[in-house]
């Protein structure tokens, strides 16, 4: 079973990927990434600024050993991730 | 180093409303990302291809060809595969679920042409235009597999095959994605038996899911051993566009933005770059480095066997092009010249040696490139369409060849007017010749049928062009997906005038007329800014308003056909592409004004017996075909009266010379020869009249300067137009006396003139070879001078030429014969003006305008005599009379065909053809009377004229005449009751019912429209509630036996013919004069019974305003007041770069011509724009012996002046007349600049928006032509 959260958190990157994030006071290591997709926002619905689309990262990560499912959000206009949602 | 990654699946702009990128932008970002090989696969058909394949060419690309298909979808009964059935999908999606719009409402895949696969790539995207609606092509696996050649190797088909792309979109795609796994596998084995040439694609746009589906379909494909290639289903070039995508997405579905409705999630669908790539790459596979590469690598072999070799689709740039020739079953080259040996015979040149050598270098080049067939071909055409009784003239350089003018393609004699084939035809240039027919244009669609009948579907097909998006069109699009209500969209779109999508924000702040609208703070931005982002896209597919393709039965492999809105086959090239892929094209335009002339001969022949021979000059006494039975007039070249009247600026109507500034300029030049019109066409030009070519000529043409020769040589070449340089025709013959080289070359040179870098590169061929040719340094550098201020503006004189012949017609149509010529212009709508200035214009020749009348009207404008005929035969005789007895300048007045009493000198009968070279140097002006020209006849107004009629109405109408009663035409005619009730108040049945309206409104006892208004009613609620029986208890209109009068005579039950007595006469008021007048132009748009200023006369008198009749009169500088109703609006081009509005007012005693400056538009725009009744003020300015202009000073919508005066009382007129002008800001925006200092206004030759009344009144540029319906 997979929790929502909607946590913000602070990612480390590498070429746009999530390498390492910290949530909740912990690090986590990114072992692999599952998955990544990508949603446009919808920019008529907003003011003059383009809203940017928003990232979502599927990774299998962890603080040490044990390893969960997470799913990391990162909105382009805001410069912002969040922890969405954890299969732990 | 890996190789560069090839974009297999990439849509441009020619994928309507879908994609958003030019074929060249596509092609210069893969040059800037190194590629070398790069795809078009457009939506629905190949438009962009050959200017894909020609950019590609351009920048050393190799190019692949595709095409973007939708799978009809199968029948459920189809669908699952026997003994499989599917299980059905949970979610409910496929089949019967499939939602109607976004990426989910349709299957498709994608086609790719290996490298001599183009001919069946043609001939697939034909087929599935055929079997699919129209614009909606649907192909099926059987069809594919019909088109896709045989097995070849590596699984890609044979070399001249096709091989299918299944990507996400595709049957198997979604198969895959709804983890049907075994139904993919059967739909990918069915495609594999259909098609050799099959591959699987795999697409990651980076949305939700679109890399599971990847991989999946990667290991289908791993599985069942069918290549997998990669692609990146490429529609934009930058990812910022995806907005702009979104609203196409939006705007070609018809929906409002919703993310349900759009083809993607991201913004990904850009071309990128190989890296990019790579990435994706990686990421669908894996970490796996050997899939990656594997992937890579046969992406990259799929894309080398479908590279083409440009030249194969650009057949022009060949040496010798490829041209794609008619076949016409026998040697052309033969019978071309016998058929030009025949003509000189017919045409009375077998003995003239210039027309032979003529015709022997005309035919060295002609059979040098191969072109006989083409011209037997075109030759058998127009010989059709004369057949076929339709009016064919040659327009263009065509009629600069005398090989057109012997087989009887066109009727302009090239040596005649010293026409040059060269411009036409010539050695050195690349291109196709161009042959161009005017036909009528009511009978274009005619000539076509006929064409096709002719040669078949197979050989001909008509050219297409695309419509692309401006500012109305992007507004409208961009609103309606942003969901505005329609009303709000209407009327923010029909704010703007006719301009380009990217002048929209810049519009609102530069035009007076739009900064007062407000739309600016409307809050509109974002629709505006997405709009202007259309700019320019193509919108729709239309067909070209004339090109025919001629060719043999291989057309279908050379150009993909589909069908236009009237179901002609059409290619999806434009023009352009038409001749890069080497196909011969003949333009056979629908000209109005040749219909026009049609009909006014055939009002000629009705009304007064009388056969005019506009095209046959008068066979000499001696060639023994004399008049027979019935009257024939022969159209003689130098008939001084229509050249009398085209001096005095009397013009309205006439082909070409009609618009404001050609009034002026015919004024100013007094043309007396059909040189001098054609020197009058070609002065009209943007080019010339900003070059200020026009002053010269004109005052050398007057005697008032000596003309300018650069040298004594040149004097030949320019002695026509006394030194000035107004036709391409002496730009060439410049070029070759000064260089001693051929008109081939010269033609060249002088294509090369038109840009900056263009005429540096020619002095630099040019001042050498002039020098080296004996000409010294000073006399090459004024020749020089010359052609590069005017070489690139000048005018074909062939053009010319062929366009001076119906002017000439039209006018001397007008003169003689002014009823039914202005009966053919009001049926047919040639010209710029409204119908009501037509009326106008014929009422001030003398012609009263009738009534409808229901038993009178036709279905068009019908001329009526109003005494008695006027023989013919005396008419004749009283024109030879004049030509040869009477000294030009005889007594005014006496005219012909007024006074038939007075013939009896000069029973000859023969006209005197010389004369002209009397009159040339010193026209003789002579006194002309507009008022008389057209005495004695009457226009009829016709059923076809009211607003809101039916086709079948009118024919119902027409059929049933007479007309007893009210009740009689209700009941045989059956017009609908609108329609009925508008032929009341336009008084149709004024006279049957003896009405008299005007006068008292009340008059007992007399019977009044209204009161038939009501009776309508009456027999409507009868006939409504069933009481008869008879053809109106069917509203359905069957056959047209029905509608004639014996069949359909009711067997009334309850209401005789008689129907009087239910009638109550007077018991409702008569309408006025200013009902009637105001229910006229409402209903037939035009003001019948009085002039609508005529309401206005008191106002005007004592507001002390001039009338066009007393300009004259007016003293040049003074400032004065007039009035009139707008006809006419016109921004063109000017030299200074302003926008300068020319405005005609009609004030029942002629035209009053307007000019506001960008200074005063600050205030009058709005005005001048948005009013129809106009009060002006304005400055006298001479323009002509008899011509005056005003230049605009202030202006105000009379109608509330009149309100004011009415209120008020004429002090307070006066007084606001009198108002100090408030500056407002003029017109913005930067000018565009050209090299010799002409500049020009980014909103010239724009229409302006336009308000009230609701039928179109009076004319706004551009168009004068009228639109073509296709």
């Amino acid at each position: 079973m997979s929790r929502l959260y909607g946590d913000p958190i602070e990612v480390w990157t590498r070429d746009g990927q999530p390498t390492q994030f910290v949530w909740r006071d912990r690090l986590y290591l990114v072992r692999s990434v599952l998955d990544h997709w990508v949603v446009a926002r919808e920019w008529w619905k907003t003011g003059d600024k383009d809203p940017g689309e928003r990232q979502f990262w599927r990774v299998e990560a962890g603080p040490g050993r044990e390893v969960g499912s997470y799913e990391l959000r990162y909105d382009t206009a805001g410069n912002g991730w969040l922890l969405l949602r954890a299969w732990d | 180093m890996a190789p560069p990654f090839p974009h297999l699946n990439v849509c441009s702009a020619y994928s309507m409303r879908y994609g958003t990128a030019f074929p060249g932008a596509l092609v210069s970002r893969a040059v800037e990302h190194g590629m070398d090989i790069l795809a078009l696969t457009d939506r629905d058909g190949l438009y962009g291809a050959i200017k894909h394949v020609r950019a590609c060419a351009e920048a050393g690309v190799a190019p692949v060809v595709g095409v973007n298909l939708a799978l009809d979808v199968p029948s459920p009964a189809f669908d699952p595969v026997p003994g499989m059935p599917a299980p059905r999908p949970r979610s409910g999606r496929h089949g019967g679920g499939r939602p109607s719009t976004g990426p989910e409402a349709e299957d498709r895949v994608t086609v790719l042409a290996r490298a001599k696969g183009w001919s069946r790539l043609c001939r697939l995207v034909t087929a599935a235009h055929h079997t699919g609606e129209r614009g909606a092509p649907k192909v099926t696996r059987e069809l594919l597999g019909t088109w896709a050649g045989g097995p070849g190797e590596h699984g890609f088909g044979a070399e001249d095959g096709l091989v299918v792309l299944l990507g996400p979109r595709s049957d198997v795609g979604r198969a895959v994605a709804l983890r049907r796994d075994e139904h993919a596998r059967t739909l990918l084995g069915l495609w594999r038996a259909a098609v050799p040439g099959v591959v699987i694609e795999l697409v990651d746009q980076y949305g939700f899911r679109d890399a599971i589906t990847a991989v999946r379909m990667l290991g289908l494909a791993e599985s069942m051993g069918v290549p997998a290639v990669l692609t990146n289903a490429a529609r934009y070039l930058d990812p910022v566009d995806h907005q702009v995508g979104d609203v196409l997405d939006a705007a070609r579905q018809l929906v409002p933005l919703h993310p349900r409705h759009l083809e993607r999630t991201t913004s990904h669908a850009y071309l990128k770059s190989t890296k990019e790539m790579w990435q994706v790459a990686a990421k669908v596979c894996g970490a796996d480095q050997e899939r990656v590469e594997r992937l890579l690598l046969t992406t990259r072999r799929l894309a080398e066997a479908c590279s083409m070799a440009p030249l194969d689709l650009l057949a022009l740039h060949n040496t010798p092009p490829a041209l794609h020739l008619p076949e016409i079953g026998r040697d052309p080259v033969p019978l071309l010249r016998h058929r030009a040996e025949d003509g000189l015979v017919t045409r009375g040149l077998d003995r003239s040696g210039p027309a032979r050598e003529r015709l022997r270098a005309e035919m060295e080049i002609i059979e040098k490139k191969r072109l006989s067939g083409y011209f037997i071909a075109v030759a058998g055409i127009t010989d059709m369409i004369r057949g076929m009784g339709i009016r064919c003239a040659i327009r263009g350089s065509g009629a600069g060849s005398l090989v057109n003018y012997l087989i009887g393609i066109g009727e302009v004699n090239p040596l005649e007017h010293d026409l040059l084939m060269e411009r036409f035809l010539s050695e050195g240039r690349i291109g196709l010749p161009d042959i161009d027919v005017d036909v009528e244009s009511a009978r274009r669609l005619d000539c076509y049928k006929a064409i096709f009948e002719r040669y078949g579907e197979a050989r001909v097909a008509c050219v297409s062009m695309m419509e692309t998006y401006r500012a109305r069109s992007a507004i409208r699009d961009v609103a309606g997906a942003m969901g505005l209500p329609p009303h709000e969209i209407d009327a923010i779109a029909k704010a703007f005038p006719h301009i380009r999508a990217r002048q929209i924000t810049a519009s609102l702040s530069d035009l007076p007329e739009l900064r007062e609208s407000r739309l600016g703070d409307a809050g509109l931005e974002r629709v505006f800014r997405l709009a202007e982002k259309l700019d320019g896209l193509p919108r729709h597919i239309a067909l070209h308003p004339c090109g025919v393709l001629i060719g043999n039965s291989g057309l279908h492999d050379r150009t993909p056909v589909e069908r236009s809105l009237l179901e002609f086959p059409m290619s999806q090239f434009d023009k352009d592409d038409v001749e890069e892929a080497g196909l011969l094209k003949l333009d056979v335009l629908g000209v109005r004004m040749q219909s026009s002339l049609a009909y006014a001969l055939s009002e000629i022949k009705r009304v007064d017996d009388i056969v005019v021979e506009l095209d046959t000059q008068q066979p000499l006494p001696g060639d023994g075909t004399a008049l027979e039975d019935h009257e024939v007039q022969y159209v003689p070249h130098d008939d001084q009266e229509t050249y009398d009247m085209i001096g005095a600026s009397r013009t309205i109507g006439c082909f070409q010379i009609e618009s404001p500034g050609q009034r002026e300029l015919v004024a100013k030049l007094e043309p007396r020869t059909m040189h001098d019109l054609i020197v009058d066409i070609s002065l009209f030009r943007p080019g010339p009249v900003n070059s200020d070519m026009v002053t010269p000529y004109l005052e050398a043409r007057h005697g008032w300067r000596q003309p300018y020769y650069p040298h004594e040589r040149l004097r030949e070449a320019l002695k026509e137009t006394h030194g000035v340089v107004v036709f391409h025709e002496q730009v060439l013959r410049i070029i070759e006396v000064m260089t001693g080289r051929d008109l081939s070359y010269a033609e060249k040179l002088r294509r090369t003139l038109d840009t900056p870098a263009g005429r540096e590169r020619v002095r630099k061929t040019f001042v050498p070879l002039a020098r080296a040719n004996g000409f010294d340094d000073a006399a090459v550098e004024r020749a020089w001078q010359v052609l590069d201020a005017f070489g690139a503006f000048g005018f074909c004189k062939a053009h010319a030429a062929a366009f001076a012949l119906p002017t000439y017609q039209s006018a001397w149509l007008k003169r003689h014969h002014a009823a039914a010529f202005f009966a053919g212009v009001l049926t047919h709508e040639p010209g710029m003006y409204p119908p009501r200035v037509i009326i106008d214009e014929a009422r001030q020749c003398g012609i009263q305008i009738l009534p409808l009348d229901i038993n009178k009207s036709g279905r068009d404008w019908r001329v009526e005599r109003l005494g008695p005929r006027v023989l013919a035969r005396d008419q004749a005789r009283a024109q030879a009379r004049d030509k040869t007895g009477d000294q030009p300048g005889d007594q005014p007045g006496d005219r012909a065909g007024d006074q038939p009493g007075d013939r009896t000198d000069d029973q000859s009968g023969v006209r005197v053809r010389v004369r002209t070279s009397a009159l040339e140097g010193s026209p003789v002006r002579r006194d002309f009377k507009i008022d008389e020209i057209g005495k004695g006849y009457a226009l009829r107004v016709p059923f076809s004229a009211i607003k809101g009629v039916s086709e079948a109405e009118v024919e119902r109408m027409v059929a049933g005449q007479p007309y007893t009663s009210l009740a009689d035409f209700w009941d045989r005619a059956r017009p609908s009751r609108p329609t009925i009730e508008r032929i009341v108040q336009v008084g149709g049945l004024d006279a049957l019912h003896d009405l008299r309206p005007g006068g008292p409104r009340w008059r007992p006892g007399e019977l009044t429209r209204r009161d038939l208004i009501a009776q309508v009613a009456v027999l409507d609620r009868a006939s409504a509630s069933g009481v008869r029986t008879g053809p109106r208890g069917s509203k359905r209109y069957s056959s047209p036996v029905a509608a004639s009068p014996r069949a359909a005579a009711p067997p009334s039950v309850q209401l005789p013919l008689g129907f009087g007595e239910r009638l109550v006469p007077g018991e409702l008021p008569e309408m006025t004069e200013t009902e009637m007048v105001e229910a006229e132009l409402e209903i037939l748009g035009i003001d019948v019974s009085r002039h609508i200023i005529s309401f206005y006369d008191e106002l005007l008198d004592a507001a002390g305003v001039v009338r066009a009749r007393d300009l004259l009169a007016q003293r040049n500088g003074a400032e004065i007041l007039v009035a009139g109703v707008k006809v006419a609006t016109q921004t063109p081009a000017v030299r200074s770069g302003q926008r300068v509005i020319f405005t005609t007012l009609d004030d029942s005693t002629g035209p009053i011509d307007l000019t506001f400056f960008e200074s005063v538009q600050g205030r009058c725009a709005a005005t001048v724009f948005g009013s129809w009744l106009l009060l002006s003020r304005g400055v006298v300015r001479r323009t002509g012996t008899r011509a005056v202009s005003l230049r605009a000073v202030d202006c105000w919508d009379l109608r509330d002046l009149d309100s004011l005066w009415r209120s008020q009382g004429i002090e307070a007129v006066r007084a606001h007349l009198a108002r100090a002008p408030e500056e407002r800001a003029g017109v913005g925006g930067r000018k565009i600049e050209y090299p010799n200092g002409y500049r020009l206004s980014p909103y010239s030759d724009v229409g302006p928006a336009i308000a009230d009344p609701p039928r179109p009144l009076w004319h706004a540029s551009p168009g004068s032509s009228g639109p073509t319906a296709a």
